[in-house]
């Protein structure tokens, strides 16, 4: 059992609260130096600051209710739910990474081989199979199809 | 007879061969997203929208809307047969649907299904084409004022319609609304939010953040829940037709069905889901035998599938007419027509008619093409529900990825997506919805634009909005709903309605 002091922070809506309250705090520390102007004369920081103010009020009644509700945690489960969540994330980054450089091919084989890793029960020939057809098939609708302009191969 | 003239261009436009193999394109996709559980049909049409950059406008707009039309008759499939909703516009269809399924009457399910949503197509395709000449003509004479009160009104609709708690609908809607205010501000030419990183001096691009947002961060959350049990109910479907029993019983809910999402479908923030929610609480309630729903009433299938395609195809009309969403679909729809240099709006109709008529006809020879797509071939989406996801998942992220990609050949974009699919995550996570997000992102400087022009017409003074009847009027009803959500009675029956499922 953890300290109720933390199971509180595990609450849907109280995390939903703080991340709102987080999010228009961070909207506000970058907009410090944006002019506001006048209700009459609204200056570039105007609406962002008055969106952001409204957020973070919004976000603490959120953070507030969300701690007089039953106890109503987020999700049991823990730190493995967060692997799938990295994992794609990282498979994009080195899609991202490689395209320009290293071409649609090399793109296409990191994107699906670091995101197989989290494919439930997937078998290495599988991975391999999939990477196979995705490539003619990308080939055949983006460049033979539509002639963007990406190239297949690493550019040098 | 103005409308025959009307209908008469648009089926000139739709009946080409090329625009009829774009309308099948569109209800296959969309057939095929909606018995696919996992990919739902605003990541299906935003990955698709660069798909369209080198069509006709009308070919691909066409396609896209044929996509979600042919999601809600998918969605349905899957939904009876295998008590999975492929849509959350199907998940009603599932109470009744699959417990007919159950008692050897999936085929008369399936049949009342595809039936009713064609008749519910044909019915709202009428009246897209019979009220959207008047309402455009009424949008011609809004000026920024009404536009503003307009949009004021819509977002509240989201608001009150949204699933959930309405304070985090608010909240999502004002971070859509400083996610648009990323970039070059347009008045004083200063950068906001941008990091300096050059490519966000125009902004987020709207299709890179709906794909991050609902593609990734779908993907995301269903493999964080980690091996679905997908057990496909394979008892064979013995006999398509209904029995005149079942007719009997359906047909009285086809007709509320149609005439409910209809209605809702036009409402701001509605559309298919809400429609079909509605219409499943409307037969529970008109019902001599309430107490059948849940163990396979024909009423509970007819109602809401109805329902949802009525609503789905009738919120094309505010987009249509006056330029405005409704739903993320319809801001999708926007985004596709600004990429097309189609300024959105009721002058549409007036200067290009082939479009919008091509598109209304379409709309109907697109659900009588899914009539015959999902009856006679119900087998074949069947088979595809054995893909496994492994494979489906490692396919929509890679589309997803070149997707973005192609938007603007930009390897950031990617990156902006990832951002956004782990925010997506995260936002699913904590059952903040992101559509109202969507919305408040598409409206944002539409709204800052009208707000700023109608500060001009008065020179500064905010009782324009109230001088004006019109805006007046908008305001007020705005004002009404925003209320209505306060009220503790009415707060309870909105949380029941949504609980209904």
């Amino acid at each position: 059992m953890r300290p109720r002091a933390l199971r509180v922070l595990t609450r849907k809506n109280v995390l939903a609260g703080l991340m709102f309250i987080g999010i228009a705090a961070l909207g506000l520390f970058l907009s410090r130096h944006y002019p506001v102007g006048t209700t009459l004369r609204m200056g570039t920081g105007y609406v962002p600051r008055l969106l952001c103010w409204i957020l973070m009020g919004l976000g603490a009644i959120i953070f507030l209710q969300g701690l007089r509700e039953e106890d109503d945690a987020a999700r049991p489960g823990g730190w493995a739910q967060l692997v799938p969540l990295v994992v794609v994330t990282l498979s994009l980054v080195a899609f991202a990474l490689a395209i320009e450089q290293l071409g649609l091919v090399a793109a296409i084989l990191l994107l699906i081989g670091i995101g197989a890793l989290v494919a439930p029960g997937i078998k290495v020939w599988e991975a391999l199979a999939a990477a196979v057809v995705l490539i003619v098939l990308s080939w055949a609708i983006f460049v033979l199809g539509l002639g963007l302009p990406i190239s297949l191969w690493p550019v040098w | 007879m103005e409308l025959l003239d009307n209908l008469a261009i648009g089926f000139g436009v739709a009946l080409t061969p090329a625009n009829l193999g774009f309308a099948l394109i569109g209800a296959l996709v969309g057939t095929l997203i909606g018995v696919l559980p996992g990919i739902g049909p605003i990541a299906t049409i935003a990955m698709l929208l660069p798909l369209t950059f080198r069509l006709e406008p009308v070919s691909g707009l066409i396609m896209l809307a044929g996509i979600f039309y042919g999601a809600q008759y998918g969605g349905s499939t899957t939904a009876i047969l295998v008590n999975l909703p492929g849509e959350t516009s199907s998940v009603v269809t599932c109470i009744d649907g699959h417990q007919m399924a159950r008692q050897g009457k999936a085929g008369s399910a399936l049949a009342i299904a595809a039936l009713g949503s064609f008749f519910a197509g044909t019915v709202s395709t009428f009246i897209i084409a019979t009220f959207a000449p008047p309402l455009a003509r009424v949008g011609q004479s809004f000026g920024a004022p009404e536009y503003f009160a307009l949009m004021v009104l819509g977002l509240v609709a989201a608001v009150v319609l949204a699933h959930g708690s309405v304070l985090k609908a608010i909240a999502m809607i004002i971070l859509g609304l400083l996610f648009g205010l990323v970039g070059t501000d347009g008045q004083t030419a200063t950068q906001r939010f941008t990091f300096d990183i050059t490519a966000l001096a125009d902004g987020i691009d709207f299709a890179v953040l709906a794909i991050g947002l609902f593609g990734i961060g779908e993907v995301i959350t269903n493999l964080t829940r980690g091996g679905e049990d997908r057990s496909i109910m394979t008892a064979p479907i013995k006999r398509l037709w209904p029995t005149r029993e079942d007719f009997r019983l359906a047909w009285p809910a086809v007709l509320r069905g149609t005439g409910l999402g209809s209605i809702l479908g036009v409402l701001p923030g509605g559309g298919a889901t809400l429609s079909s929610f509605a219409a499943y609480v409307l037969e529970k309630k008109v019902a001599r035998e309430p107490e059948r729903f849940g163990h396979g009433a024909v009423e509970g299938v007819a109602g809401p599938e109805s329902a949802n395609n009525a609503g789905a195809q009738t919120s094309f009309i505010p987009m249509l007419t006056l330029g405005i969403p409704g739903n993320a679909v319809m801001a999708l729809m926007i985004g596709a027509m600004t990429i097309h240099g189609i300024q959105p709006g009721p002058q549409i109709m007036t200067e290009r008619p082939t479009l919008f008529w091509g598109m209304v006809a379409s709309m109907w020879i697109g659900n009588l093409m899914l009539v015959v797509i999902n009856l006679p071939l119900i087998g074949i989406w069947v088979q595809l529900l054995k893909v496994p996801y492994r494979f489906l998942y490692l396919s929509i992220l890679l589309f997803c990825a070149i997707g973005v990609y192609t938007i603007g050949n930009s390897a950031f974009s990617v990156l902006v997506a990832a951002f956004f699919g782990v925010l997506g995550y995260v936002f699913m996570r904590l059952e903040c919805e992101p559509a109202p997000m969507i919305l408040g992102f598409v409206l944002g400087p539409l709204m800052e634009d009208n707000l700023r022009r109608a500060m001009r017409i008065s020179s500064g003074d905010p009782m324009i909005f109230v001088n004006r009847p019109i805006s007046l009027g908008l305001l007020i009803a705005a004002a009404i709903l925003l209320l209505t959500v306060a009220l503790p009675a009415i707060r309870r029956k909105r949380e029941e309605a949504f609980q209904e499922s």
